[in-house]
């Protein structure tokens, strides 16, 4: 439900990771297919509810968990930007 | 209270909800049937690592594996290393899930629950003896040699019907329990899975992670609600502008509670806040109202021993095990927490020791010296994880990063490695706080 044209890109969402979690990588050093969780970033369940603030102030949506998996939109940036994309309402 | 020498698989009316599923409303009647359902589908076999994510779907494991005789292993780290080394240890083991894309290197038994059928003549609700041993629970250790602590049935049935006494679920009208905690985890385990089998209370089942999960979860439940959850998920709960119906009490463990965030949180959800103090090695011991002060009142049953150096827990049929925490007895059911023994950190919920976590970056090939430093704040900012000095002249930082990233649990992967020329050791080989406060301050400057 975009109200707004403007799409949302992986820069912008890698941004807003690396500035949640105050991460010591540039946003442009987070490989879009890389998974976010476990292997690539490593990211843990934490990291998950301080993304999920940081989305609702930013994008003006609360993340759910899906099919009752909480951290399956979390497969990789570009995921998670089409993700966003779709359930921003700013 | 006090002790049978057997318990019901489930003691409850036949006709009260235990899990919510759904749309489901999950009887003990039903719950029973669907157990020995399972029971019939499973494989034959000493042990079964019970990883199924839905609390029902876990629930109905553990019932089913103590049907067939079999001990239910709960750990959670899922790795396929982790499940190889349990298989060394349990030889006769299979793994169980509700994910059809688990990756288990385990034989595997893959389960979906179907609705409830009613059943004729009542299904069996066997007495279990109170020595059997229903459940091992692994440590989430940061070394890859996780410890088993053994729960025979008793134990987990006494230490329920303690917690419904001491969270008043024994008078009142049953309470609707809404988790946030993994089933896998003890505290999770105890509040979420076990309770309803034996105290008036019944645990919804679906994902109850983010903000908005734990809202409709409480809204989809019928009051007296009981959140079960996290300091770190209060946290994001007070952040949210989500709304939430009333609340009878908030349950929080794994980590230090503030008092400031519990008092924010019952001033802005309209409910109490308690904690449970526990740990793997003994499960839940006792609690507090956080607002009221540092004492914890012991749950009921359960004896702290003082011996030499340690306190020692005890309780009916649990294995009497020291706390890792130093405490301070006040009376016989009073205490004081002093703080954490030796080097142990936490965070996520999981332990980890400094030392050993050094053991591991030392071993690390071409690693000279090197050390882990968690920051000052570590319990109070979310963000907060440890970092690495090192002293690695022919590695660089992301190398070192991949090989611990292959040995330790995710949360206690360092935030930064930072190759030094060398540690600031004194004379006797040892790193001060000083000198590492030094070192970091250095670091933070450049």
């Amino acid at each position: 439900m975009t109200t707004d044209t403007r799409a949302t890109t992986e820069h912008e969402v890698a941004q807003l990771l690396v500035d949640a979690l105050h991460l010591e990588m540039t946003a442009g050093e987070i490989r879009p297919e890389e998974p976010l969780f476990g292997e690539g970033l490593g990211l843990d369940s934490i990291d998950a509810l301080e993304i999920a603030l940081a989305i609702s102030r930013t994008y003006g949506f609360e993340l759910r968990s899906e099919e009752g998996r909480a951290h399956r939109v979390f497969a990789s940036l570009r995921n998670l930007t089409r993700y966003i994309d779709t359930h921003r309402t700013r | 209270m006090g002790e049978a020498t057997s318990y019901r698989l489930v003691c409850r009316p036949a006709d009260h909800v235990l899990f919510r599923f759904n749309d489901w409303t999950i009887t003990a009647t039903d719950f029973l049937g669907m157990a020995h359902q399972l029971a019939s589908e499973l494989p034959g076999a000493t042990h079964v690592v019970n990883l199924c994510h839905d609390r029902l779907h876990f629930a109905l494991g553990l019932a089913a594996a103590l049907l067939r005789g079999q001990v239910s292993l709960l750990t959670s780290d899922r790795s396929p290393e982790r499940l190889r080394a349990l298989q060394e240890d349990y030889p006769v083991l299979y793994s169980l899930s509700d994910d059809q894309a688990v990756s288990s290197p385990l034989p595997h038994h893959y389960y979906r629950a179907q609705p409830p059928r009613p059943c004729a003549d009542g299904p069996g609700n066997p007495e279990l003896p109170a020595s059997r041993l229903a459940a091992i629970v692994f440590t989430s250790g940061s070394t890859g040699e996780p410890v088993g602590h053994k729960k025979p049935w008793g134990a987990l049935v006494e230490r329920s019907l303690d917690a419904a006494a001491c969270f008043d679920m024994l008078e009142a009208q049953p309470a609707s329990i809404v988790g946030m905690v993994p089933p896998q985890h003890m505290y999770g385990f105890e509040t979420t899975v076990l309770l309803p089998l034996h105290a008036p209370a019944s645990t919804w089942c679906g994902a109850a992670f983010y903000p908005e999960d734990v809202a409709s979860a409480l809204r989809a439940v019928p009051a007296p609600r009981v959140l079960v959850t996290t300091p770190l998920q209060i946290r994001a709960l007070l952040q949210t502008s989500t709304e939430l119906p009333p609340i009878e009490r908030v349950i929080s463990a794994t980590a230090p509670l503030f008092p400031e965030i519990a008092a924010a949180a019952e001033q802005r959800l309209n409910t109490r806040v308690f904690e449970i103090f526990g740990a793997t090695e003994v499960g839940s011991i006792a609690s507090r109202r956080t607002v009221d002060g540092d004492i914890w009142t012991t749950y009921p049953q359960v004896h702290i021993r003082e011996d030499q150096a340690d306190a020692v827990v005890e309780g009916p049929f649990a294995v009497p095990h020291a706390l890792t925490d130093v405490v301070e007895m006040l009376d016989a059911r009073h205490f004081r927490l002093l703080g954490r023994r030796a080097d142990l950190i936490k965070l996520a919920g999981r332990r980890a020791s400094l030392a050993e976590l050094n053991r591991i970056l030392i071993g690390i090939e071409g690693v000279r010296d090197g050390q882990f430093v968690a920051p000052d704040d570590l319990d109070r900012r979310p963000t907060a994880r440890l970092l690495v000095f090192v002293v690695a002249p022919e590695r660089s930082a992301d190398e070192i990063m991949a090989e611990l990233r292959g040995q330790i649990d995710p949360p206690f992967l360092p935030r930064r490695v930072i190759l030094v020329d060398e540690l600031p050791r004194n004379e006797v080989g040892k790193l001060t706080d000083q000198a590492l406060g030094a070192l970091q301050a250095r670091q933070n400057e450049v």
